[in-house]
């Protein structure tokens, strides 16, 4: 054996180290301690009495070809497949609960004057249209005397076609 | 009943094929046997160096050898026994020492006054030895348990560096660096001590 392998107390209790010294003749002293009277007659007796085998039993009728590890595992699969399947089909027959029946209440509306509409649907009665009023050949005209006013003068005229669209003639 | 009765009756189990299957019963508790004798005090010095009490000790190395009873089949794959039992025991006396409660030092210095070696020592030297190893083996209480597992160890002078490694599941160089900061907090744990008085 190499000295890397050794034990390593013994290389460093060579220092002269007095609490590591106290250490070491703790330790060594329980390490050396007699071994107690009759301990590998009560260990023997102990292996003894200990249960040989598994509570694994064998099936009596059974014949030897059968007694083994696959015909084992098959059994446990086939008890595993018949409970799994029992299983399944208890909760395949269990009627599910049926889906509560929700009944729509009508939605309350917000209260005016302590009257509700009682779900009745106000349907408002349609107004006429105003009608346009030809804006387009209007405006040319107002373009035309506003020419005349000249570029400095005040002109009542709308400039701005676009306003004649944004305010109709309404009739 | 015959054997055959009983194994019809079905509360007898078949054995299975008989002649193999005996002679390597045999086999295997003629090994057991000689485990048993050959290394069933180290275990019982390993079990008591952190279990500090004859009976635990006894105790632990008995369920050691249970477990190696129970994984019989693998018996021939082990290549070293002796690290093999010392690790089975070892983790043995970790599980009852996690489980039973902290033990009080008057209890050590009694169970050390009554295993000390008696030679050439007066009752009141006896006493006083077995108190200061006592308190000493307070002092190992206190270190961190990855220290105090390898310092207790190392005292075995059978476990070589690497045989504790293979124990502690760790390097050889880990055991080195734990060892050696093991022995420094020891120094001061008892300078300490000694400083108080």
């Amino acid at each position: 054996m190499n000295s890397s392998s050794h034990n390593p107390m013994s290389q460093d209790s060579a220092k002269p180290n007095e609490p590591a010294h106290t250490v070491d003749a703790t330790l060594q002293l329980i390490a050396r301690l007699p071994v107690p009277e009759g301990l590998e007659d009560r260990i023997h007796a102990k292996l003894r009495t200990a249960p040989r085998r598994g509570s694994l039993l064998a099936w009596p009728m059974l014949p030897k070809f059968a007694d083994t590890g696959w015909m084992r595992t098959a059994a446990a699969a086939a008890i595993v497949v018949v409970v799994a399947g029992g299983g399944w089909s208890v909760y395949s027959r269990v009627e599910r609960p049926q889906p509560a029946r929700v009944i729509m209440m009508p939605a309350a509306g917000p209260a005016s004057g302590g009257f509700s509409s009682a779900g009745a649907m106000r349907t408002p009665t349609t107004l006429n249209a105003p009608v346009l009023k030809h804006p387009v050949k209007k405006s040319a005209t107002k373009a035309k005397k506003a020419k005349t006013a000249g570029p400095g003068g005040q002109s009542t005229a709308v400039s701005n076609p676009l306003d004649s669209i944004a305010a109709p003639a309404v009739k | 009943m015959s054997t055959s009765q009983a194994i019809c009756a079905g509360w007898m189990e078949i054995p299975n094929s008989a002649g193999a299957e005996e002679a390597s019963t045999e086999q295997v508790e003629a090994t057991l046997a000689a485990l048993v004798s050959q290394h069933s005090g180290t275990l019982y010095r390993v079990a008591y160096s952190v279990l500090r009490n004859a009976a635990d000790a006894e105790d632990a190395v008995q369920e050691a050898f249970l477990r190696v009873l129970r994984h019989r089949g693998t018996l021939h794959e082990v290549r070293d026994y002796r690290v093999w039992l010392i690790r089975i025991v070892w983790n043995v006396v970790l599980d009852r020492k996690r489980r039973q409660k902290t033990r009080p030092e008057t209890d050590d210095v009694a169970d050390l006054a009554r295993v000390l070696p008696v030679e050439g020592l007066s009752a009141e030297e006896r006493a006083a030895a077995a108190q200061h190893h006592a308190h000493v083996l307070g002092c190992v209480d206190q270190l961190p348990p990855k220290e105090r597992q390898v310092l207790l160890l190392s005292a075995f002078d059978e476990l070589s560096s690497v045989e504790i490694a293979s124990v502690l599941d760790i390097t050889e160089s880990s055991v080195r660096s734990r060892l050696f900061r093991a022995r420094n907090l020891m120094a001061d744990l008892l300078n300490h001590a000694r400083s108080l008085r």
